[in-house]
């Protein structure tokens, strides 16, 4: 490799990097903001940083409401998710009459964007009877295509000798799916946990449609309901903003690796 | 693995800490008592002052309590259930005072008012 | 448990064939029990609404109405009569630019991160932080920095000498859309370089070593060698951009709400009034049969333009 100066790529990518940071510093400032935050100019630093607008925020709305209800969901659904991709997974390693057209059926129904089913969605969702339930919010995530293909993938990878094995050794055949397989699927299971709690908790548009009561608001929903009270003009508004995206942050931090193994995969089968 | 699960274990045991640490604090002293004085622009106590507490919303003002001062100017309110207050005092023949804006941390919150509130001459109360 | 109850069904069944055949049997009843689950959901909110939604689309419906058969009326509503629609057409097309500037952006940005220079990874970790955000907390962010009055875009502007009076960004025709793109592009970039930075890291190395021998410079060793290698992961990244100007609705609603007047309008959020704000189901299930149609072309088209399978290989064996 040649050498080459390394301080323009180091100048453009703090730039860059100050074009993703500034938005969040823009926000957290005015959420803790002592000053009126409709005065121009905008001070570039906090004025006396006070956290009042947290307070008002978290007395006009009953967040920890909004915060469980999207925890329930994103529990339903990763674990729906775990299982039934799972089972769906393992079930495709094997050789059936039919495989075929199961497999051409799924990879139809990935060409089916949920956008696409909202309507019927709705009514299906009403005829069963869930709108405005948790049940409701989860059922429709509750199986996601590629989550099933990433197991199916690396079922196949596991040798079948370590299976065959286990049957010599006496391990009945169910709990075979638990005791090797899914131990050594382990970054499939990393991807479907990572992309199934990304896509419950980040979605918006089927809560906003089957949502009636304040009380079943996810956090998403909360928050627009939020802006349409009260358009621009309060900083609690930035408060809660603030509020709604601090456990989603936490989390990817927490699992970056993980989180961005997990899109890249979801993204590459996709 | 195990070095993950410990940095996430820490992060939200930190967390419930924290949030226990709170609670515990805000249940010993919730009891929504709100002490202050009044006094004049010579900084002598006002007795019998008209001590108004209004409630501070997204948009309005409105008052909920109303109380007189004591001998020594003081005044004391309880259990207004609210965090975003204002107060307002008054006599005849001393004058008004400003809005005073008392932000508490979470709602009933004690307070002592470090500052006493000056009615001024120059407003009629 | 489904694999439980599959093996007490299976125990419980005394065939007459041989063992061999018996197992057989108890097999393939557990490969359907373990599918069922994820058949029913797809079968449930795929498949069904799909047809449902044709139906609909030739229907005069609602709620309080019995069906009765519309014949083409909706289609040739919307075709002949709807303004709307062909704004919303015309703009989701418009949306689709994200593709090209934010995956130009991505292949610099990729081959930046990826060359070896000290805290790469934390300039990783900060590109690929907006990505993962809540769509809807992300366009508040952005309406905020829009802001006419006090918002930072319209104060660094005005700083610079770049104008003199604010811009209402979000609130004028001509600037609402490409407001709306730009805060698209910010929060989607950070994953497209990681993707192609997956793809660049997948290219041997021994192909730069013979380049370089050969006496290619950086520039011509980009186009021989990078960018072909690259295809793969930037079709990735084209498909992503497509889906997601069908299907970004958060962003829309929350920064414009589809104003000012149709401006910004796409058509999954035109979908979205016709059946929830108008209660218009028939018609938003028409339009959602066009929106499918054009998305399935446009999948279609793009496969065959990448040279067949692409992508889809792995998965369909």
């Amino acid at each position: 490799m040649h050498n080459y100066p390394r301080w323009p790529i180091h100048a453009a990518l703090i730039l860059v990097s100050l074009v993703m940071l500034v938005p969040f510093y823009w926000v957290f400032k005015t959420s803790i903001t002592g000053e009126n935050i409709f005065v121009y100019p905008p001070s570039l630093i906090p004025v006396d940083p006070q956290p009042f607008f947290y307070v008002d925020a978290w007395y006009a709305i009953p967040f920890p409401y909004f915060f469980m209800n999207s925890v329930i969901v994103a529990v339903m659904v990763i674990a729906a998710n775990l299982v039934i991709n799972a089972a769906a997974g393992f079930a495709l390693t094997k050789e059936f009459a039919g495989k075929r057209w199961i497999v051409l059926l799924f990879l139809a129904c990935m060409m089916i964007p949920f956008h696409a089913t909202i309507v019927p969605a709705y009514l299906v969702t009403s005829h069963l009877g869930l709108l405005n339930t948790h049940l409701g919010l989860a059922l429709p995530a509750f199986s996601h295509i590629i989550c099933i293909f990433l197991f199916k993938a690396s079922f196949d990878a596991i040798p079948p000798s370590l299976i065959q094995a286990a049957k010599i050794d006496g391990v009945p055949e169910w709990q075979i799916m638990f005791r090797i397989l899914l131990p050594l699927a382990r970054p499939a299971v990393a991807a479907n946990v990572i992309l199934s709690f990304i896509w419950s908790w980040n979605d918006f548009l089927w809560p906003l449609i089957i949502i009636r009561d304040v009380e079943m608001q996810t956090l998403p929903l909360g928050l627009s309901t939020f802006l349409a009270y009260f358009e621009d003009t309060t900083g609690s508004l930035y408060a809660f903003c603030v509020m709604v995206l601090a456990p989603g942050l936490l989390v990817f931090l927490l699992a970056q690796r993980q989180f961005i193994e997990g899109l890249t995969s979801g993204a590459r089968k996709g | 693995m195990g070095w993950i699960l410990n940095r996430v274990t820490v992060t939200f045991a930190l967390i419930a800490a924290v949030v226990i640490g709170w609670n515990l604090y805000v249940v010993r002293h919730d009891d929504g008592i709100l002490e202050g004085r009044v006094v004049d622009q010579a900084g002598a106590p006002v007795a019998g002052a008209h001590v108004v507490l209004n409630e501070q919303t997204l948009v309005s003002l409105a008052p909920i309590a109303e109380t007189k001062t004591d001998a020594q100017g003081r005044f004391t309110f309880e259990r207004h259930d609210r965090h975003a207050l204002v107060l307002t005092a008054g006599k005849d023949g001393v004058g008004a005072s400003g809005r005073i804006e008392v932000r508490l941390y979470f709602r009933n919150q004690n307070r002592v008012m470090s500052e006493p509130i000056a009615l001024g001459a120059d407003r009629p109360a | 448990m489904p694999v439980e109850t599959a093996s007490r069904v299976a125990r419980t069944t005394t065939g007459r064939g041989g063992l061999l055949a018996r197992k057989r049997h108890r097999e393939l009843l557990l490969i359907w029990l373990l599918l069922t689950p994820a058949l029913l959901i797809f079968l449930a909110y795929r498949i069904l609404p799909l047809l449902w939604n044709g139906v609909l689309s030739f229907q005069f419906w609602s709620p309080t109405k019995p069906a009765e058969w519309a014949g083409l009326f909706h289609y040739e509503e919307m075709f002949v009569y709807d303004d709307v629609f062909w704004t919303s057409l015309y703009n989701t097309f418009l949306y689709m630019l994200t593709a090209p500037i934010s995956i130009g952006i991505a292949v610099v940005l990729a081959l930046m991160v990826n060359s070896r220079i000290r805290g790469r990874g934390v300039y990783r970790t900060i590109i690929f932080l907006s990505y993962p955000l809540m769509v809807v907390a992300v366009g508040i962010i952005w309406r905020w920095l829009y802001d006419e009055r006090v918002g930072l875009i319209n104060y660094l502007l005005r700083q610079a000498g770049l104008i003199d009076e604010p811009i209402a960004f979000l609130e004028s025709y001509g600037t609402a859309l490409p407001s709306v793109i730009a805060a698209a592009i910010w929060q989607i970039t950070g994953f497209f370089m990681i993707i192609l930075l997956t793809g660049l890291q997948n290219i041997p190395p021994s192909l730069y070593e013979a380049a370089s021998i050969d006496g290619a410079s950086r520039w011509s060793q980009f186009w021989r060698i990078t960018l072909p290698l690259l295809r793969p992961s930037i079709f990735i990244c084209f498909v992503i951009a497509i889906i997601a100007s069908f299907t970004s609705f958060d962003l829309i609603y929350v920064m414009t709400g589809g104003g000012p007047g149709h401006a910004t309008e796409l058509l999954i959020t035109y979908i979205y009034k016709a059946a929830f704000t108008l209660s218009q189901f028939d018609y938003a299930g028409a339009l959602t049969i066009v929106m499918f149609v054009l998305f399935v072309g446009i999948a279609l088209l793009g496969n065959l333009l990448a040279g067949g399978d692409a992508g889809k290989v792995d998965i369909a064996e």
